[in-house]
């Protein structure tokens, strides 16, 4: 079972590759869309702004190969923060932008006259369903986040867990088949971050 | 509700630990990475760490370092010291950085804050900023760690760096700093009224219940301790313990 971690410069991979290894999963960076299909899971991870990213994973040619590789072939994908909003079908990111699509929906700003924004910090992610498997075995459910925009499913149904920031809550992760994205940073949420990590990969393969 | 978080700050002289008084008077006070898994694995909320000669030296900061670190560690590790351009940033975050903090080089490079925060997004922008308190009560910017004074005032500064794309202000009080003698409250709490992104105190955290005061008594977010975890006999799962124990949302880790 090999895990790629896509390689577009625009995401701290690093830190995802490092906590990957700490339960010996064979990771991979994928630095080209050829090789995506040496991958049996993908890693979507993203740092910065929408179009920045998808302008990076267009002109490397990530774009189509990624679409294709999950929509087509099914390769399971975890999202992480910029990448689960990727899946999304627009963000309004300073001006509106296409995602991928996969999931129904927008990603829109945080709208909290009172709130500090971006949104910096630890807090509870609740699952939407007792006993779903990728937040199985795990103590708190503390994670870390860090970010100004937030996604907006169409379908309930995709809504895997919620977050309620001071008040404001939103989607913390969504799911739909093997497509799974996290608002928030598992590779830097210390246990919690690494055991649902494990639990995705378990869960795919 | 949001926890507060406790950040361990590293000085880094170099590739190794450091830590005074006021800015002055260094001493060497161990390993950066074998430090950084120490409070990782007692449940810091993140680290920061900054190399305060990089500025004055022309230089960034060893980018292997967070190689290093990210290696070992799972929590956020924000990166500081000599950050002049997007490429440097660029360079820190390639090496595994989830935030860059920038200091001096807000002062003399126009545009560096807008600059980072539209390249990479406000959430990954800390902006730190040291003060002195004058004489007349109120507060004197100092940049190259505190060697060189700003002549704007505080409020105006702090309001251009927001406006810039500042998603997190780290202000620190040079005149506590590494003294353990508690936060500069009236400071927070005149800068924390109605601060749009989140504010992180430093200097002076001593012992418990300093922590507790900064809490309570002013709106930060966050707080960075240094000595007491270095040079003291604290760490941070009783710290979290305590501040728990008084009310102060923290989180179990």
């Amino acid at each position: 079972m090999k895990i790629g971690i896509i390689n577009y410069g625009r995401s701290n991979i690093g830190s995802v590759r490092s906590a990957l290894r700490f339960y010996n999963f064979d990771t991979c960076d994928i630095k080209e869309a050829s090789d995506l299909r040496t991958a049996d899971i993908l890693v979507l991870a993203g740092v910065g702004n929408f179009a920045a990213a998808h302008s990076k994973l267009t002109t490397l040619g990530f774009w189509d190969a990624l679409d294709r590789a999950v929509m087509a072939e099914n390769t399971p994908i975890l999202g992480i923060c910029l990448g689960m909003q990727m899946f999304f079908e627009k963000s309004f990111e300073n001006g509106e932008h296409s995602g991928f699509g996969w999931i129904a929906g927008e990603v829109k700003k945080i709208e909290a006259p009172l709130l500090k924004i971006p949104h910096i910090g630890w807090d509870a992610v609740v699952p939407s369903q007792q006993g779903d498997r990728l937040f199985s075995q795990i103590k708190f459910n503390y994670y870390y986040f860090m970010h100004s925009y937030h996604c907006i499913p169409k379908n309930p149904g995709d809504i895997a867990a919620t977050t309620d920031y001071s008040g404001f809550r939103f989607v913390s992760a969504v799911r739909k088949d093997t497509i799974v994205g996290v608002q928030f940073h598992p590779e830097k949420s210390q246990i919690d971050g690494l055991r649902l990590l494990k639990n995705f990969v378990e869960m795919v393969s | 509700m949001t926890s507060k978080r406790i950040i361990p700050q590293f000085l880094l002289s170099g590739t190794r630990l450091v830590k005074g008084t006021r800015f002055s008077g260094f001493i060497d006070v161990g390993d950066p990475v074998s430090q950084a898994m120490i409070y990782d694995a007692q449940g810091a909320d993140e680290v920061i760490m900054v190399d305060i000669n990089a500025s004055a030296e022309h230089r960034l900061i060893d980018t292997r370092l967070i190689g290093r670190l990210i290696e070992k560690c799972r929590l956020p590790i924000t990166i500081g010291g000599g950050i002049r351009s997007v490429e440097d940033a660029e360079r820190c975050f390639a090496a595994g950085a989830d935030k860059i903090v920038i200091n001096t080089h807000v002062a003399d490079t126009p545009g560096l804050v807008e600059d980072l925060s539209d390249e990479f997004g406000s959430q990954s922008v800390v902006v730190s900023i040291d003060v002195k308190k004058r004489g007349d009560g109120e507060y004197s910017i100092h940049v190259l760690s505190g060697k060189k004074p700003v002549s704007q005032p505080l409020d105006a500064y702090l309001g251009r760096v927001i406006g810039s794309g500042a998603g997190e202000i780290l202000i620190t009080s040079i005149d506590r700093e590494g003294t353990l003698t508690g936060f500069d409250l009236p400071l927070y709490r005149h800068l924390g009224k109605n601060l749009p992104v989140s504010l992180i105190g430093s200097g002076g955290a001593g012992c418990y219940d300093d922590i507790v005061a900064l809490f309570r008594e002013t709106s930060c977010d966050a707080c960075t301790i240094g000595k007491m975890l270095f040079l003291r006999d604290y760490d941070i799962v009783r710290i979290k313990s305590y501040l728990t124990e008084k009310g102060i949302t923290i989180r179990d880790a």
